[in-house]
């Protein structure tokens, strides 16, 4: 659905690169997650991905269209959410989404299900202008949706919305990835990604430091750990052991055997300690 | 097509919940209305006369030379001629003849002489057929005040359409919206179109207004469709450039009331300045609209003069469009 060759960009074609040689595939289906701290890259390579910025050097195709030389019809397959909520203020939720599934050559879906869908039906006559960014965040969401994308970019999703909604939009990114959407997420948060990408790639710089699947990942840089709590001369005491060091493994035998196990918890690494140890930098 | 009225449809949704923009777009019947109530109309130029019902032979003869109102009784007559406006009434005496009434204060070679005169043509029955005298006329049928407000309203009427797109571009950028526009089917081309049809349609939908309510019935309205459209361009042109280069609604506006300058200059030139100095405003595109819009309002129907001032206001636009287009251009991408 995307491959990336060789991508160069620079802002202001000085060879000072935001993005440097990069090169991935998503296939058809999958949810691929664009990973790296602020100003690493990520909106510079997903801005010519969506035509936003033009394509400098590199291949680029999209959804089957090359991107050197954009056809406005590529927009028909596919959907972008932005971080920055970008709504009309003077219109309603509903006169957004009307009027944006207007500019579409394909079937859209009815802006009333949409804002069902993202909790809005209620204030569908109010205007945009009064909503909390939290709302608007959800419009410009659901307004992403409005021509059943097959490739649907996904800029920071859950940023600045609480955990129930986020959840809830977490929920429709699985429910429409079940149903055949390629999505492409980009964000700095390790836990949504973890949750939701088949796939991460990690861009530092301007350059892709790595590209696999969150599990693969784990195996791979993940220290193997268990923490162990356990009871003591009436003391509660906590040590860490690991299932690979042949040592460790004996003492937490014995330690099972002989004392009173009050918590014992495996640990894999996360994503974001994943990050930090692949590419030395914070997700800032 | 469809989509470019999208947009424009879009716009005008909006301008019709922004206080500003409703009343841009009702400026022209405004302006058409206190144009009428501040100069004298066309069909407003006539004497008002006030009779007794019974001289239906006076009335009917009066008729072909002022307006006439019968009334029943000599009180109502009375009354009549008392109300503010200019009525001059013309009531028997007791011997038969009759007398002309007045509040005292209306014109008097306008009015009451002209009243007077009536009577004596009436009381020596001459008819018009009578006379012997030759017509001839400049054309002029408007006064000179009323035709000039006009033929200014109308330039004003392109400069606000070039404020409602300046206004709706700023919106726009406001709200960051023209990001989400980017990564919908609708190519640059129809969103710059759509957005540009307010600054064509409301200049053509209010100067049509503004002359019909005005009382400019008998113009060429298709003269005045192709002035007002190369008017237009140009107000499109700047409203572009402000709206992109604003960063809030009063900084396009107050942008777009600097065209105002050399309009009202244009205007004052055009009336006040000697013939021979008249090329100092050769430049100014308003200058070269000014004279189409009068000749339009004149009824005369000069197309090939028509033609040439239209050409070079087309031509000055063209100027400017060429001058201004790298920053459209550069503006167009920022947004």
């Amino acid at each position: 659905m995307i491959k990336v060759e060789g991508l160069y960009h620079s802002y202001n074609r000085d060879g000072d690169y935001a993005v440097k040689n990069a090169s991935f595939e998503v296939p058809k289906g999958e949810v691929f997650g664009f990973l790296g701290p602020s100003g690493a890259g990520k909106s510079t390579t997903q801005g010519i991905l969506t035509g936003l910025l033009r394509l400098q050097e590199g291949k680029v195709n999209v959804a089957g269209y090359d991107v050197k030389e954009l056809k406005r019809s590529m927009f028909n397959k596919i959907g972008m959410s932005f971080e920055q909520s970008n709504v009309y203020s003077a219109l309603t939720a509903r006169e957004n989404l009307r009027f944006y599934s207007k500019l579409f050559d394909v079937p859209t879906e009815d802006p009333d299900t949409l804002l069902k869908l993202v909790g809005l039906f209620d204030v569908a006559d109010k205007k945009a202008g009064e909503f909390s960014k939290g709302m608007k965040h959800r419009l410009t969401f659901a307004r992403s949706m409005m021509n059943n994308p097959e490739l649907w970019f996904l800029d920071e999703p859950t940023t600045g919305l609480d955990p129930a909604i986020a959840a809830t939009i977490k929920e429709i990114v699985r429910e429409k990835n079940k149903q055949g959407v390629t999505i492409f997420l980009t964000t700095h948060n390790m836990y949504i990604a973890d949750e939701l990408c088949n796939r991460v790639a990690f861009i530092v710089d301007g350059e892709i430091k790595l590209i696999d699947s969150p599990r693969n990942l784990k195996l791979q840089y993940g220290q193997n750990l268990v923490d162990v709590e356990y009871g003591d001369g009436g003391s509660l005491k906590k040590e860490t052991f690991s299932t690979v060091d042949e040592r460790d493994i004996k003492k937490l035998q014995e330690l099972i055997g002989r004392k009173h196990i009050a918590t014992m918890h495996t640990k894999e690494a996360t994503l974001e300690e994943i990050f930090i140890k692949v590419t030395g930098r914070e997700l800032v | 097509m469809k989509k470019m009225l999208t947009i424009f449809g879009r716009d005008v949704r909006v301008n019709m919940k922004n206080f500003m923009a409703v009343f841009i777009i009702l400026f022209p019947i405004v302006m058409a209305i206190g144009i009428n109530l501040f100069t004298p109309g066309i069909n407003d130029t006539t004497v008002n006369l006030a009779l007794l019902s019974k001289d239906t032979e006076m009335a009917a003869y009066y008729e072909d030379f002022a307006k006439v109102e019968t009334f029943a009784t000599q009180g109502e007559v009375e009354n009549r001629v008392a109300q503010r406006d200019n009525v001059v009434g013309i009531l028997p005496e007791e011997n038969g003849n009759y007398y002309i009434l007045t509040q005292g204060n209306e014109p008097k070679e306008a009015v009451v002489e002209y009243a007077q005169v009536l009577k004596a043509l009436y009381e020596l029955d001459a008819q018009v057929a009578d006379s012997n005298a030759v017509l001839h006329n400049f054309g002029k049928t408007v006064p000179p005040l009323k035709n000039t407000l006009v033929n200014a309203m109308i330039l004003m009427i392109s400069i606000l359409g070039g404020m409602l797109i300046s206004l709706n571009i700023v919106e726009e950028k406001m709200d960051n919206t023209v990001s989400a526009i980017n990564v919908a089917p609708i190519s640059r081309t129809a969103w710059v179109f759509g957005k540009s049809l307010m600054g064509l349609l409301l200049p053509l939908v209010g100067s049509f207004a503004l002359v019909l309510i005005t009382g400019f019935t008998y113009i060429n309205f298709l003269q005045l469709a192709a002035v007002v459209v190369a008017s237009a361009l140009i107000s499109i042109i700047v409203g572009f450039v402000q709206g992109l280069n604003a960063d809030d609604m009063m900084t396009a506006v107050a942008g777009i009331k600097m065209m105002m300058l050399p309009m009202i200059g244009s205007v004052i030139g055009a009336e006040l300045v000697s013939q021979k100095w008249q090329w100092c405003f050769y430049w100014s595109p308003f200058y070269w609209m000014y004279k189409a819009n009068g000749i339009v309002l004149s009824g005369a129907g000069e197309w090939p003069k028509l033609l040439l001032d239209t050409g070079l206001v087309l031509v000055i636009t063209a100027l400017i469009f060429a001058y201004q287009a790298p920053r459209i251009r550069k503006g167009l991408e920022k947004v």
